[in-house]
């Protein structure tokens, strides 16, 4: 026995004209799946320079759909390109001189920092949509962590291979192939994986493209629901107390040391207005509802603040991180904001957040809090 | 001269990124850090150690094994086949959801990859039949 050596594998598909190809389109899905990761971090807490837009409605639920996708497409061209430079992993390092050995040893370097936080991701990423955490970090900071040295890992990985990539650009990709005969071609392992991929994203976008919802087989989500709509953290999960969203359950409203309590009969004898918004969550899962209740803008002029105020709301869930949100001051002021009290034209249901929800345009679904007990207006 | 600028441009982006990421990590406290190093390493160990040779020696099988009309397909098959079914892998586990929420995991996972595999085992089966009728042709 010996260890294998870089010229034991057959090198007829492993050439870099395969590499780059499949390399290229699985940098665009990283890049995607970064950027749109970027974006989703930014919600919960947007730097100065950024305002959350509240148009379009259906924003976050295009960008955290495509995040979830371009990392489950990736997962096939990851296989195929980790593949195709497998026997590079038995290369013999280079001894001497010292600089070329130097440099040999952080390349070697920055492509296992690349493997390890690419497959990281896609694995983390993707046992967080089926909410399963075999890990004791948490999931939120550590994929926000790990993201950015997945795609420092990347951009040094790409700007070493730059020469190679524009070289197997430069001609097709079976120039000087040998005969393939009965065999696959790299042409024909190209398309398979395109295929691959393909297959892969048609599979599990149904999730979040309602067209494709009878297809997608392997969505974490067929995407019902009572009354039409998925649940991602039921009242009993989320810790409700029970017997505090009964008849005794009241609103409380506050601004500037004044309190005011109303119950769900009271909220139902305001203006109601009816707006087509969807949920769409951070795992990657979405789905548009007919929401009906009273704009939050509404409850907080009948207060006598200024539409243009922030609001902080409470829920009264005692377990989860996302036990009260902040609503920015552009999302107060839009009237598509709800304390949203019906669904589908049916009261909510217990588990979709009754007596009273958030809902709100261009949100995460986590910020959209549920089964709500008070709203403070900033002063 | 382009191509070196692009690189270098890239090179120290890459390298200040890296640097962020390994600054918000080693903000973690020890144990999440622990837990993050081991899966950071435990996803490469189980690639190049245990499904990278695995793939290798099914790669040598099918030359010996398969007949030579059927090594295309079968080749396109595994590749299809191989990587859609780990995609699907967290599905297929039987991990995750939660009992109390009937609408997280609310398909026949199973079924559908055993659908799957039957169909691409037909799809195989068929283009090797065509391609060893195609060879024997005159």
């Amino acid at each position: 026995m010996r260890l294998p050596r870089v010229e034991d594998f057959e090198d007829r598909l492993r050439v870099p004209e395969v590499t780059s190809r499949v390399g290229s389109v699985l940098g665009i899905a990283f890049t995607v799946c970064f950027l749109t990761g970027l974006w989703s971090h930014w919600q919960y807490g947007p730097p100065g320079w950024l305002t959350i837009p509240t148009s379009p409605a259906w924003l976050y639920r295009v960008t955290q759909g495509t995040h979830v996708l371009s990392g489950t497409v990736a997962i096939p061209l990851l296989l195929v390109k980790l593949w195709s430079v497998f026997p590079r992993l038995f290369a013999r390092p280079v001894l001497k001189p010292a600089v070329p050995a130097l440099l040999h040893v952080l390349e070697r370097a920055s492509i296992l920092v690349l493997v390890a936080s690419g497959i990281f991701q896609l694995v983390v990423g993707l046992l967080n949509t089926v909410q399963w955490y075999p890990w004791s970090f948490s999931f939120r900071s550590t994929h926000y962590a790990v993201a950015w040295v997945m795609i420092g890992a990347l951009a040094v990985h790409v700007a070493v291979k730059l020469p190679v990539i524009r070289r197997s650009f430069s001609h097709r990709v079976d120039a000087d192939e040998p005969a393939a005969g009965s065999r696959l071609s790299r042409r024909g392992l190209l398309r398979a994986t395109w295929v691959a991929a393909g297959l892969t994203f048609v599979l599990s976008a149904g999730q979040t493209v309602p067209l494709l919802r009878r297809v997608s087989v392997f969505g974490v989500r067929s995407g019902d629901g009572p009354l039409g709509i998925p649940i991602n953290r039921t009242a009993a999960a989320a810790g409700v107390p029970d017997g505090s969203t009964g008849d005794a359950w009241q609103l409380e409203l506050s601004y500037a040391g004044r309190t005011v309590t109303m119950d769900r009969a009271a909220l139902e004898s305001m203006p109601q207005r009816t707006y087509a918004l969807p949920i769409a969550c951070v795992e990657g899962w979405s789905a548009s509802g007919d929401w009906t209740g009273v704009p939050l803008r509404d409850l907080v002029e009948s207060m006598g603040a200024p539409a243009r105020s922030r609001v902080f709301v409470t829920s009264l869930q005692t377990r989860g991180a996302f036990a009260t949100s902040e609503l920015p001051e552009q999302f107060v002021e839009d009237e598509r904001t709800l304390l949203a009290l019906r669904l589908s034209g049916e009261p909510l249901t217990l588990d979709h957040g009754f007596p009273a929800r958030i809902i709100a345009p261009n949100r995460p679904g986590v910020l959209q809090t549920k089964w709500v007990t008070r709203l403070e207006v900033a002063g | 001269m382009g191509t070196t600028v692009t690189r270098g441009v890239l090179l120290l982006a890459g390298l200040a990124a890296g640097v962020y990421g390994a600054v918000l990590l080693l903000q973690l406290d020890f144990s999440r850090l622990l837990s993050t190093v081991v899966w950071l390493a435990g996803g490469v160990v189980l690639h190049d150690f245990v499904l990278a040779p695995v793939v290798v020696v099914l790669g040598v099988l099918l030359v010996r094994v398969v007949p030579d009309a059927a090594r295309r397909p079968a080749t396109v098959a595994a590749v299809v086949w191989g990587t859609v079914t780990v995609a699907a892998l967290p599905v297929l586990s039987g991990q995750g959801g939660k009992p109390d929420n009937a609408t997280l995991l609310d398909r026949p996972y199973w079924t559908a990859w055993l659908v799957l595999t039957a169909l691409v085992l037909l799809a195989t089966v068929g283009a090797s039949l065509l391609a060893a009728r195609r060879d024997h042709r005159p």
